[in-house]
């Protein structure tokens, strides 16, 4: 889409070049089938699908058996036993001896009593509720607290032994992990695959990688597809901490115990089973940056690059999950999931606050068989630096940069900018300039003008109604999304829109009826609208009473915004990024 | 190098990095060492480290990953100064095969138990094994029973530790992180142990 030179002030009724396009799309999308019924009939987006809590489900667990109902070889219908056909190995390589990695059967005398405590305090300030909620040690299969949890993930061994839990002690959950794997393990007899339960308002999602069986049980109403990343994620976050060469201790002893190996890692999993519910990145597959001004960030790109130059394979610069900046070695290129689990890993381990750190880790998507070795340093209490190299004796090298890196950033002043920046925080709806012809870079132009006028639904929010959106540019990899603000002011609410998004983002990338263009959705909480092109992918949430032919026109407004400010919000960079 | 390769060690000899690593350095008056803590998880190596370098105690445990880096500087009474500098290892199994990478040219290798646990003493006792196989020929190792303020919950003898001690050429001390017991002595008497000192 092309900048709109339309500047004749023209109101309302004169649509610009944009929006009649948009207008258009939206309403041959839709010419065939009526708007709203055309997603329902797919099944994937009842009017009703929230829960306003989550933790413990009001009902008693569903009391009647799942049906396995065979030969649904299409694995999508509701009531059904999902299969697929063939056994799918995802390219899975046997583990060659020659690439280094885990070695976990050494040094296991002793028994590993992993106690942890995750205390976290920044974390805790931002994501209110996650270690609330995170692990009872003292339930299990049996407890009726256990039994009302709406989220459960599972992971276990190919011979059934636990390996995490969400809730519970994993060991006492020896029987209900035999039961899974015996599901798992029939179905695979058949030389078939088992995707999903689903038992009454429960749904089952399985996902198996190759020695390791990851499983959700949910009442949420989140789509199979949204369930099914999550356990990537889940199995990507393993690696992170382990590397795949773990799937060797398996071929040597199929009984192999693994959960001592992730000993310590309990508030690594509860942080990013949590962050399912509010960060946007665990489904879009993008990254976000802070906005700086291009000038701050083209600073800390330089110093980076020059270590990168020195031998460094990937330097990152993050505040909190936003990154600064992101260089990487000549060729390689970070994923934007590995991006995720690495600053999950980070965030939720407290030692590195402590002081600087040298760790193995893993990036699944770069090399999933080796570790890389990180040297990670807070420079304040958001911001952090990791520097990851492939060469295992590199702590003081890394260490050196990290001192030239500090030096460089304190000078440029790019630490002061970054402080500035969380403080201000991002793009605010009521921000969005009503002019489309304004090109300044200025985050907040003329705030005055930023309500729309006499056809604004309300006070609160943006004009016409806009209370939030996520622009996701498709080529950079990287998203941005709107802060929140009223009505949208409890983690509730967040939470609630966050899973209509995530919605909204699997049926837009249905395989079998999709991709779809353009989405318009009214329900009793929201206008949801969705616009997909070659460059961008926009999510926009409106007031449910906002005005639709309003609510295209602020769509448009939008991304001509994010446009103006690209060079603020998103990160560019000389070397390829993504893949 | 690094550019697509994620093969560890394909540049570990690297001569620039290992410069670094000398676990000495030859100034009789300021020596700089290379300290690592071993033993097993929650025994309170980085509790020990935290009231050594910044005289601090946090009863919330916090799960050490990879290894931390800390360094401290103490000057004893013959105005000699040894810097030590620490590597604080994590303690969880996973890490049991990586530990050569922290252990290895460390002049000062302190094995770290709880008192109150025997598996932690065990463990110990793989370390010290595992530091006479592989580690430097001339280490200064020391055996440190932690948790010393939980002498009511004792399980493993001083009388015991001692022994095994002894038993392993090494010095033995108990200390408290909690309450700062004999944690700046571990250390005066580890550098008062150093083989370069011992030698000017």
């Amino acid at each position: 889409m092309d900048s709109d030179p339309d500047t004749n002030g023209a109101p309302e009724p004169q649509l610009s070049e944009d929006e009649m396009r948009l207008s258009y799309l939206s309403l041959e999308d839709s010419r065939h089938v009526p708007q709203g019924v055309r997603l329902e009939r797919n099944g994937s987006l009842p009017a009703d699908f929230y829960d306003a809590r989550e933790d413990i489900k009001p009902d008693d667990v569903e009391a009647s058996p799942p049906r396995m109902v065979t030969g649904g070889r299409e694995g999508s219908s509701k009531g059904k036993i999902g299969l697929i056909e063939g056994l799918e190995m995802d390219g899975e390589a046997p583990p060659s001896p020659s690439s280094s990695g885990y070695a976990g059967e050494r040094g296991s005398s002793g028994g590993s009593s992993g106690t942890v405590e995750a205390a976290d305090s920044g974390e805790r300030v931002l994501h209110d509720d996650w270690d609330k909620g995170k692990r009872r040690i003292d339930e299990d299969d049996t407890s009726a607290s256990w039994r009302k949890r709406k989220k459960h993930f599972f992971v276990l061994s190919h011979s059934g032994k636990p390996i995490f839990s969400r809730y519970g002690d994993e060991h006492k959950l020896a029987g209900f992990s035999a039961t899974l794997q015996a599901i798992i393990s029939f179905v695979e007899n058949g030389d078939d695959r088992i995707k999903f339960v689903r038992a009454g308002r429960h749904q089952v999602v399985f996902l198996v990688k190759g020695p390791i069986y990851l499983v959700c049980i949910s009442c949420t109403e989140e789509p199979y597809e949204a369930l099914r990343g999550q356990l990537e994620l889940l199995y990507g976050q393993i690696l992170v901490i382990l590397t795949k060469s773990i799937d060797r201790c398996f071929v040597k002893n199929p009984k192999f115990d693994m959960a001592p190996l992730l000993g310590g890692t309990d508030a690594v999993f509860s942080s990013l089973i949590h962050s399912f519910s509010w960060n946007p990145a665990t489904f879009l597959h993008a990254y976000t940056c802070l906005p700086l001004a291009y000038s701050t960030r083209q600073a800390a790109v330089a110093i980076l690059q020059d270590v990168a130059d020195s031998g460094v394979l990937f330097a990152i610069l993050m505040c909190r999950h936003k990154v600064v900046s992101l260089v990487g070695a000549q060729k390689a290129s970070l994923h934007p999931d590995d991006m995720l689990l690495l600053s999950n890993f980070i965030l939720s381990t407290e030692s590195f606050r402590t002081s600087e750190a040298f760790s193995p880790i893993c990036l699944p998507h770069y090399n999933s068989m080796a570790f890389l070795y990180a040297y990670v340093h807070y420079l304040d209490v958001d911001t952090y630096l990791a520097l990851l190299s492939t060469n295992s004796e590199g702590f003081y090298h890394l260490k050196e940069c990290r001192i030239q890196i500090e030096s460089v950033l304190v000078k440029s002043n790019v630490l002061c900018e970054v402080q500035k920046s969380i403080l201000d925080g991002g793009l605010h709806v009521e921000d969005l300039p009503v002019d489309s012809s304004l090109r300044s870079g200025l985050p907040c132009p003329h705030p005055s003008q930023g309500r729309a006028g006499p056809s604004s639904m309300s006070d609160i929010g943006g004009p016409a109604g806009l209370w939030h959106f996520i622009y996701r540019s498709i080529n950079l990899d990287q998203y941005v999304s709107s802060e929140f603000s009223s009505p949208l002011n409890s983690s509730r609410l967040h939470k609630r829109l966050y899973r209509a998004y995530q919605k909204l983002y699997v049926s837009m990338h249905d395989r079998q009826i999709g991709p779809h263009k353009t989405q318009f959705r009214r329900d009793e909480n929201y206008v949801l609208l969705c616009w997909i092109t070659q460059d961008f992918e926009l999510y926009a949430a409106f007031d449910p009473l906002a005005d639709k032919a309003l609510a295209i026109k602020t769509c448009n407004r939008v991304c001509q915004w994010v446009r103006d400010l690209e060079n603020e919000i998103f990160l560019f960079g000389g070397s390829p990024f993504s893949w | 190098m690094g550019c697509a390769s994620s093969i560890p060690d394909k540049n570990a000899g690297r001569s620039d990095n290992l410069n670094f690593e000398h676990s000495t350095v030859n100034d009789p008056k300021n020596i700089r060492v290379k300290l690592v803590l071993l033993g097993d998880s929650g025994v309170g190596k980085s509790c020990i480290v935290l009231r050594f370098v910044r005289g601090q105690f946090d009863p919330t445990s916090k799960v050490t990953v990879g290894a931390s880096f800390l360094s401290q500087t103490i000057a004893l009474q013959d105005s000699t100064t040894v810097k030590f500098e620490i590597w604080d290892t994590a303690g969880q199994e996973r890490y049991a095969a990586l530990a050569p990478l922290y252990y290895r040219g460390a002049a000062v290798a302190v094995v770290v138990y709880d008192i109150t646990s025997p598996d932690s003493f065990l463990k110990a006792q793989y370390w010290v094994k595992e530091l006479q196989k592989h580690g430097s020929p001339d280490i200064v190792m020391a055996l440190v029973g932690n948790k010393a303020d939980l002498h009511e919950n004792r399980r493993v003898s001083a009388e015991e530790a001692v022994e095994y001690a002894e038993k392993n050429g090494m010095f033995f001390i108990e200390t408290s992180a909690k309450t700062a017991d004999n944690i700046n002595q571990l250390f005066e008497e580890i550098a008062k142990r150093l083989p370069q000192r011992q030698s000017s």
